[in-house]
């Protein structure tokens, strides 16, 4: 096939040199890390190119934690952390960072919470005040716990029930593939649930998961390291240590029988298929190969999935991946590798799910050529200093790779990790944990479809 | 979980956003005060023309080790499209990387992922941009590949028909959101018969596009004296030049010009739209009147009033809607510009129970921003705003070179990016009352819903008859 050949070639050069990229592609992020006495480690990336400074505050508190009878309690609690302190009264953060230039996010996931600023570095120290303010004391009131459970449950209703799909592919695959209610419970949340919390419940959380002790402040940015950790002394290092509970032991194998599931989606048109599989653990041997058979299957136009199932085969519109709700090196926990796609009404998911284990089987039996695994490696060299780039990701990253795995200077070494990964590896990451028996498969099909499978079953059913 | 509505503004703020409404907080004694402000990096851009009319703008930057590409075509987007055949524009150029002369799809896809990036191309109003980014060491085969795309693009029949097949499903996926049917009437209510109301593709256009429609549109639209390509990342100017010379240099137009786009509309009578969504639990509301090209004296301004009402999470129609009332998760308001008119847009998803309620709160904050000089502090809070969002994108090498380019195609000056926050700074309370009396009157905006009507409809009463569409 000609147009392989031109790729081929230019792979073959990128093979021929010692390490898989060019010097000029190379980039050392600086990483300075400080622990506080009180326990807070503070990671500082300086970079002058922009009067800018990227501000990340990691929390060791995620969904797997919450309160059993809780559901959806890290996030909702996540959204008091903007409601405001006794010295901060609601209103006061937002208008001190926009006004400041900045703007502010946060998000929860299974393992941590994070609070994020980018904002003109002239903005840096009342920023700190406020999230160091936030570290110390919330203001536990009736009427802002009552405001976010409403404008959290808009956010189910936006994101979930009034959506097609409802975020099955990073939902529901969670609540079937795992056993324990840690990994598999809503970490949305039940309504019942988000009104059922009280505000000794946002105290005592606040209290046990929010100390100094438990957090990783990222900067990166406008600021050298040491100006950074004096910013951090001078106003986060007032705050006492925490005792944080012990958490339950959460771990889990892999699986070992196949699920399926079928869904009706009400709101949809077009049906979808989620297919997952549990991850290798963090810091495994396997993870980076699992990063490149990721990338192999299904990161971009290039991918094998795509070439075989949205070209090739014609059966899908898209294909797309997901680590969970976070990233294939940001966890702590089971977490999984979720293909979804959606799919032909004239096709279904055995089909797809058959062409996918076809799929897995060549890398199985063949492992990857080496002109792929260079142009894989390649991608997942760029992609990673992509993620890079902004500087409040660039924060954000370093201070959860800082939480999830005790040093952010993992930022430097996952391109040399990815480098060394071999066909083998990938073969080895393939048959390991892209089994059937480690799978579990969501079929999201339009009610109007299933209604119409029912009344006329096909001829050879 | 997914990120809260915050990131999404985020997305949504290179010109909007906010400040708080009523009266703010009194700030914390001892929050300390902001620090002295750096000067505004401006962007040294090195332009050059080639002979065939392209013009090249680069800028040089130490950060990461990539380069950034954007080729922009004016005239080639949804305003070029025929009445009959809405949305051709992104079929168009979704196909140019899916086979040139030299390569097909899957080649350009594995040549692009050896570079360690990516190439692929998209439409709006005004034009079409090409996209390409590289890591350093693979900048001068990539730009080659950008030209390829560009220049020789071949609309294979099979990937026609493919692309064809899985855009009538994407369509279909997408007439589920209640979104996309807002847009859809809310542009069909703003801009009436002008081409700016048809940007989605409907059956029909999509069925009518051909391998040889496709070709005929490349050689009438993509012209070297009609495109900008803008070059960012580790890359000497004089060695950018050099390479767009080499890739760009012979280029010629295959065909005759386009037409230019007729201006759009200024006001319209104003519509009311319930589109039925049996089961909603929520209503989709859209709020929109036509309003200003992006080159009128009054642009500058509106950014800063529309940033003020409903840019970013500080803004007043977020605060009074999400943060005091709980009935959403997110509400926006503010100007979205094109070369030849814009237009005022605003709206939020609300539960069914607070439909009415929410217009409600929507017209009284426009009704307010005409009323009321904004107070000083929110002003200036809300500048600095600008200002920091000025900041943060330019942090991104390839957010300067897709700002550059997309101001270029609605017709603004590459002196824009640098200038508009100086202007910002210069606007003033009484200007901002100006705008919001001349786009934000109640009276003149149209109203769409998306919803279960049953479930809503005694709470549109007050907003006039709604023409009920399924």
């Amino acid at each position: 096939m000609k147009p392989y050949r031109t790729a081929w070639l230019l792979s073959m050069l990128l093979c021929a040199a010692p390490a898989f990229a060019a010097d000029s592609d190379r980039w050392d992020i600086p990483v300075a890390v400080k622990k506080l006495d009180n326990g807070l480690t503070v990671v500082v990336s300086e970079d002058r190119s922009s009067p800018v400074i990227g501000v990340s505050v990691v929390y060791g508190i995620g969904m797997r934690l919450e309160p059993r009878n809780r559901t959806g309690f890290a996030h909702l609690f996540e959204h008091l952390m903007f409601e405001g302190s006794e010295n901060a009264p609601e209103g006061v953060f937002d208008r001190v960072i926009t006004g400041g230039g900045g703007r502010n996010n946060g998000s929860t996931r299974p393992d941590f919470t994070n609070y994020i600023e980018i904002a003109p570095s002239s903005a840096i120290e009342p920023i700190l005040w406020l999230e160091a303010d936030r570290m110390t004391m919330l203001d536990f009131n009736p009427a802002t716990l009552k405001n976010q459970q409403d404008v959290v449950k808009e956010e189910i209703r936006v994101n979930v029930q009034n959506q097609p799909y409802g975020g099955f592919m990073w939902l529901d695959v969670g609540f079937n593939a795992f056993e324990k209610w840690e990994n598999n419970h809503d970490g949305y949340g039940s309504f019942e649930d988000l009104e059922s919390a009280t505000l000794d419940d946002v105290k005592a959380f606040h209290r046990d998961y929010y100390g100094p002790n438990n957090a990783v402040l990222g900067l990166a940015g406008d600021i050298t390291p040491e100006q950074g950790f004096a910013l951090a002394e001078k106003y986060f290092g007032e705050i006492t240590a925490r005792p944080v509970p012990e958490g339950p032991d959460f771990s889990e194998g892999l699986n070992t029988k196949e699920k399926r599931i079928q869904q009706p989606d009400k709101l949809a048109q077009v049906p979808a298929i989620a297919m997952s599989w549990k991850m290798p653990d963090r810091g495994s041997r396997d993870q980076p190969a699992m990063s490149v058979l990721g990338a192999l299957l299904a990161n971009g136009d290039a991918s094998r999935l795509y070439q075989g199932l949205v070209k090739g085969r014609e059966l899908a519109l898209n294909v797309d991946s997901l680590y969970g709700l976070t990233s294939e090196w940001e966890y702590n926990g089971p977490t999984l590798f979720t293909v979804f796609a959606l799919y032909k009404p004239t096709t279904d998911a055995d089909a797809v799910v058959a062409a996918v284990d076809e799929e897995v089987a060549k890398i199985v039996a063949e492992g990857v050529d080496n002109a792929t695994l260079a142009r894989i490696k390649t991608q997942l060299l760029a992609d990673w200093y992509n993620g890079m780039e902004s500087f409040v990701s660039r924060a954000d990253n370093l201070a959860k790779l800082q939480l999830l795995w005790g040093d952010a200077n993992v930022a430097n070494e996952i391109p040399g990790w990815i480098d060394a990964v071999s066909s083998q590896d990938v073969q080895r990451a393939a048959s390991t944990y892209l089994t059937a028996a480690n799978r579990t498969v969501i079929d999201r099909v339009p009610e109007a479809m299933l209604a119409a499978r029912d009344a006329a079953p096909p001829a050879n059913d | 979980m997914k990120t809260s509505m915050k990131l999404l503004a985020l997305a949504l703020c290179t010109t909007l956003s906010g400040a708080l409404s009523a009266a703010p907080a009194a700030l914390p004694k001892d929050l300390p005060p902001y620090g002295e402000d750096k000067p505004l990096p401006v962007a040294q851009i090195g332009k050059k023309t080639l002979p065939n009319g392209l013009e090249v703008w680069v800028v040089p930057r130490d950060g990461m080790p990539r380069v950034d590409y954007v080729l922009a075509v004016r005239n080639a987007g949804f305003a070029a499209d025929a009445a009959d055949a809405p949305g051709f524009a992104s079929l168009f150029a979704g196909l140019l990387a899916e086979g040139t002369a030299q390569r097909d799809s899957r080649a350009i896809a594995e040549t692009a992922q050896s570079f360690g990036g990516s190439v692929g191309a998209s439409a709006s109003n005004d034009g079409v941009m090409v996209y390409a980014d590289a890591l350093t060491s693979h900048a001068a085969p990539m730009l080659e590949l950008l030209a390829e795309i560009v220049r020789t693009p071949t609309f294979p029949e099979n990937e026609v028909r493919l692309a064809q097949a899985n855009a009538l499903q994407a369509l279909k996926a997408a007439e589920a959101q209640p979104s996309f049917k807002a847009t859809r009437a809310l542009l069909a209510a703003t801009y009436g018969d002008h081409p700016y109301a048809r940007v989605q593709q409907t059956e029909a256009s999509i069925a009518g596009v051909t391998p040889a429609a496709l070709r005929e549109a490349h050689a009438l639209r993509f012209h070297p004296d009609r495109a900008l390509l803008v070059v960012t990342g580790r890359v000497a100017p004089t060695e950018a030049f050099r390479l767009a010379e080499a890739a760009f240099g012979d280029w010629k137009a295959l065909g005759a010009e386009a037409p230019d786009t007729p201006a759009a509309p200024r006001s319209v009578t104003p519509s009311r739209v319930l589109i039925q969504r049996d089961g909603s639990v929520q209503s989709t509301l859209r709020i929109g009147r036509p309003a200003i090209p992006a080159t009128d004296p009054d642009y500058v301004p509106a950014i800063l009033a529309g940033t003020v009402l409903g840019g970013g999470f500080s803004s007043r129609v977020n605060q009074n809607l999400r943060e005091d009332k709980g009935y959403t998760y997110g509400a926006s308001a503010g100007f979205a510009p094109s070369r030849v008119g814009g237009r005022v847009q605003a709206g939020a998803d609300v539960r069914n129970e607070v439909t009415g309620a929410s217009l409600k709160e929507f017209f009284a904050e426009f009704e307010r921003l005409a009323d009321e000089p904004v107070p000083e502090q929110e002003l200036l809070d809300t500048k600095r705003y600008v200002a920091g969002g000025y900041l943060i994108s330019n942090q991104l090498q390839g957010a300067v070179a897709a700002t550059l380019a997309s101001n270029w195609l609605v017709g603004l000056p590459s002196d824009f990016l640098a200038s508009y926050v100086p202007r910002i700074r210069e606007v003033e309370a009484a200007q901002v009352q100006a705008i919001a009396r001349r786009y934000f009157d109640p009276e003149q905006q149209s109203i769409v819903v998306v919803g279960d009507g049953p479930a809503i409809a005694e709470q549109l009463e007050p907003y006039g008859e709604f023409k009920a569409v399924e």
